[in-house]
């Protein structure tokens, strides 16, 4: 089963609209003055959703963060995002391998963004081709950086490195910022406590049932209120509700008062991914603050077979794990080990309960699987990455 | 005013630091405003280094007068400072502050009429930026700093800081000065006197000056707590109508039974608790070594709330008086306060002048036919002003605005 994607302003819901006659459904974003307020799904009959359709969906949608974003509006509050002169000048950065498709249409949404002035890279790693060189070479705007040690990680770090600005928007090859993203992350920045903004991530396609179960189950979003994650109320490992760092900006003060990403972990590593919750964890423990932004839109393409989604699974018990033994090892913080025990007995055993009962709504039972094998292999594999790393830094 | 032909006075008090004077002293020589139109007065206070004979061998480019005074508390050096000033505008700088170039010119920029009073951002730079004590320190004064920022913010008496500040020589006299009374939260205190006489707040970012705090570590946080419930009594004692404001009023009516016990043991056997608190605070620093950090949290709050509690017990000597003091404060609405009623569906900007034009100092808020509600008037905080509203319609009111508005585009 396939959902359309859609995006309308409120305002502006057209009296008929026709998808193509694959979709059964339709996921639409609605927006309020150019900003995301709030998303609603509605079914689709022979290519056709009705607007009363739309219409009742709008009304069973209206919450807390909607009505605030409405009387927003009304107040001329929403203002603040669109002035750019206040706004600090930033560094655009698209971490990518070997994914031209991906690459070009990252860059062609990047185009599209008001020019502030804005710094463009893309950060090439590790790349088995010269493909990726070729296509940024048809931007005159972005510069090309390459990267030879493999990992997000090192990536991003390379990126905050390069960057010309103190502000580094990140973006993963994958996603397509809107126009307004940079310009809504950046206004956060105005607090000097606030080191890092994330954003709203909404599913650039969702055309078979991998791509479903992960927006289901693992969305990248997290709504549409604005949140304020600071260091001294809110717990340092529950950095999952943070936001994904396909969609973020770090302040390059981050490299003096935090220390970079561990590059032992990350895509493309041992241990697969978790550099980002380790950095968000290390900002909060530090007393400093993250963002949630949902003004902040990027669209992402998920992945696009089961057996992606099921290695995405594997890989996210895998970083987290590893990103945990970082804190009992490296930073010598026991709280992690609660953590971890509060995540198995209210989250992953219950889950697993639930699935093998086949109780409506559950997590497929080998998602989960993969999940609690990637938690299992999660230590070793950081203990084997960092060895990698050190030894690698010492043959440089 | 006019720029640039202004004498304005900064005026220090300090108490025995000389290396962090020098340091301030130095950085008053690079200002961005022409050091003739600067007088600097430093009031050593009870001063026991050499801060006396490094002032007389000070050069310095700008007036620089000191006087002496045998500890009487930064309150009085301040007022002794004031009372000397030949400027026409004051500047109140802490000596452990470390100015940016352009700290006198923006202060002096931001005063637009003759009834303002300049607060300066103050941001701390820690000695320690692991300690968990540090980390809080941090967040609470940037916090801070982040309210007084925002467009709109309605401005209260615990506003002034007095590290960092300016305010006209004539406002200041008018007032009388700091109560040389307080030794310690006497910036709050004055802050209140300035509020009342409707002197008109205003936060400058660009007036910047490093808080190069040295000193403040958590054992003299501790104490400090103790201290700030004496002058809370104090103040309490001056200012009944902002009782209910002070953490003196948590203690009247404990959250919970454990709480009622703790209050009721301080009270009688304050030796005893006191072994215990002692006992406590140095598992304060075996829970910041395992990095638990919320446990740390909620132990360092209940100590610092026993401190305080001391500190009362220290001025009142027994519940019944705590009680007493608490009762003497409760509210009263003086009905001579202006209240105007404001229909938003006459336009936001015609209710922004309304309030521009009467500075209440209660609202009362409809949309057409539907009332949304009423603020009613409050101690300690300035009278409205049509920047307020905004702020306040979409942090109380979205719900019931969101309702109005609604339903007018529904009629239509």
């Amino acid at each position: 089963m396939a959902t359309a994607i859609l995006d309308f302003e409120l305002s502006q819901i057209p009296p008929t609209i026709s998808v193509s006659e694959q979709y059964r459904q339709a996921l639409i974003l609605l927006r309020l003055n150019g900003y995301p307020i709030s998303r609603v799904t509605v079914p689709v009959v022979d290519g056709q959703i009705s607007k009363p359709q739309v219409r009742e969906a709008v009304s069973g949608a209206i919450d807390r963060s909607f009505c605030q974003r409405y009387v927003n509006h009304y107040l001329n509050w929403d203002q603040p995002y669109a002035a750019s002169r206040s706004l600090p000048k930033a560094t655009v950065a698209v971490t990518t391998r070997d994914r031209p498709q991906d690459l070009k249409r990252c860059l062609d949404a990047l185009m599209q963004l008001p020019d502030d002035g804005q710094e463009i890279l893309v950060i090439d790693n590790c790349p088995s081709t010269d493909e990726t060189a070729a296509i940024v070479a048809e931007y005159p705007r972005v510069r090309y950086v390459r990267e030879d040690y493999p990992g997000s990680s090192a990536a991003r770090n390379r990126a905050l490195r390069e960057a010309k600005y103190d502000i580094v928007a990140f973006t993963d090859d994958d996603a397509m910022p809107d126009a307004r993203w940079l310009r809504a992350l950046l206004y956060n920045f105005t607090d000097p406590l606030v080191l890092c903004v994330t954003g709203l991530v909404m599913p650039l396609e969702l055309e078979n049932e991998a791509q479903e179960w992960f927006e289901k189950f693992t969305p990248m979003g997290r709504g549409f209120s604005r949140l304020v994650f600071d260091g001294v109320t809110h717990s340092r490992f529950r950095v999952a509700a943070v936001g994904v760092s396909a969609n973020m900006a770090l302040h390059r003060k981050v490299l003096e008062d935090l220390g970079a990403f561990d590059e032992a972990l990350g895509v493309g590593t041992p241990t697969r991914c978790g550099e980002d919750h380790e950095l968000f964890s290390r900002i909060l423990a530090k007393g400093y603050k993250i963002i949630y932004e949902p003004a902040a839109l990027s669209w992402h393409r998920h992945r696009r077979t089961w057996e992606e989604t099921r290695k995405a699974h594997f890989g996210y018990g895998v970083g987290v794990y590893a990103f945990w033994t970082r804190c009992l090892l490296v930073e010598k913080d026991f709280g992690v080990v609660l953590m971890a025990l509060g995540w198995l007995f209210c989250d992953q055993l219950p889950n697993l309960l639930r699935s093998l009962f086949r109780q409506t709504g559950s997590v497929p039972f080998d998602l989960l699987l993969a999940e609690i094998r990637g938690c299992l292999i999660g230590p070793w594999s950081y203990l084997v990455s960092r060895k990698q790393f050190i030894a690698n830094r010492q043959s440089l | 005013m006019t720029l640039n032909s202004l004498l304005l006075s900064v005026i220090i008090p300090t108490h025995n630091r000389r290396a962090s004077l020098k340091r301030l002293l130095d950085a008053l020589q690079t200002q961005s405003y022409p050091s003739d139109q600067i007088e600097v007065i430093v009031v050593a206070d009870g001063c026991k280094d050499d801060t006396i004979a490094f002032l007389q061998s000070y050069t310095a480019p700008f007036r620089l007068c000191y006087l002496e005074q045998s500890g009487q508390g930064a309150a009085s050096a301040r007022n002794q400072g004031a009372a000397i000033a030949s400027g026409e505008l004051l500047l109140f700088l802490d000596d452990d502050v470390q100015p940016v170039s352009g700290l006198v010119e923006a202060h002096l920029q931001a005063h637009q009429q003759p009834q303002q009073v300049v607060i300066g951002y103050l941001p701390p730079r820690l000695q320690s930026d692991t300690s968990f004590f540090h980390i809080r320190l941090r967040s609470w004064w940037e916090e801070k700093f982040q309210t007084l920022a925002e467009e709109g913010h309605r401005f209260s008496y615990d506003d002034l800081l007095s590290g960092n500040f300016s305010v006209s020589a004539d406002l200041f006299r008018q007032v009388g000065g700091f109560d040389p009374m307080f030794k310690c939260r006497e910036d709050y205190e004055l802050g209140m006197r300035l509020i009342q006489t409707g002197a008109q707040f205003t936060f400058a970012r660009e007036a910047l000056g490093y808080h190069c705090d040295e000193v403040t570590d958590l054992t003299r946080s501790l104490q400090r707590k103790r201290n700030e419930a004496r002058a809370d009594v104090q103040f309490g004692r001056c200012h009944p109508e902002l009782m209910y404001k002070l953490r003196l009023s948590w203690y009247a009516n404990p959250q919970s039974w454990f709480d009622a016990v703790l209050v009721w043991l301080t009270f009688f056997v304050p030796g005893f608790t006191d072994l215990v608190v002692y006992g406590l605070r140095s598992w304060l620093d075996v829970l910041e070594n395992l990095r638990l950090w919320h446990a740390w949290q909620q132990l360092n709050e209940r100590l610092h709330r026993y401190w305080y509690l001391r500190g009362a017990i220290d001025a009142l000597k027994t519940k019944k008086a705590l009680f007493a003091l608490l009762q003497g404060g409760l509210m009263r609405s003086n009905e001579s306060d202006p209240e105007i009623e404001l229909d938003l569906q006459q336009g936001l900007e015609r209710a922004e002048q309304q309030i521009d034009e009467s500075r209440p100092a209660s609202l009362r808020i409809r949309y057409g036919s539907c009332p949304l509600g009423r603020i009613p008037p409050q101690a300690g905080v300035e009278r409205f002003r049509g920047v307020h509203l905004r702020p306040i319609l979409g942090d109380s009111f979205a719900w019931s605005l969101f309702q109005a508005l609604t339903l007018d585009d529904v009629m239509q």
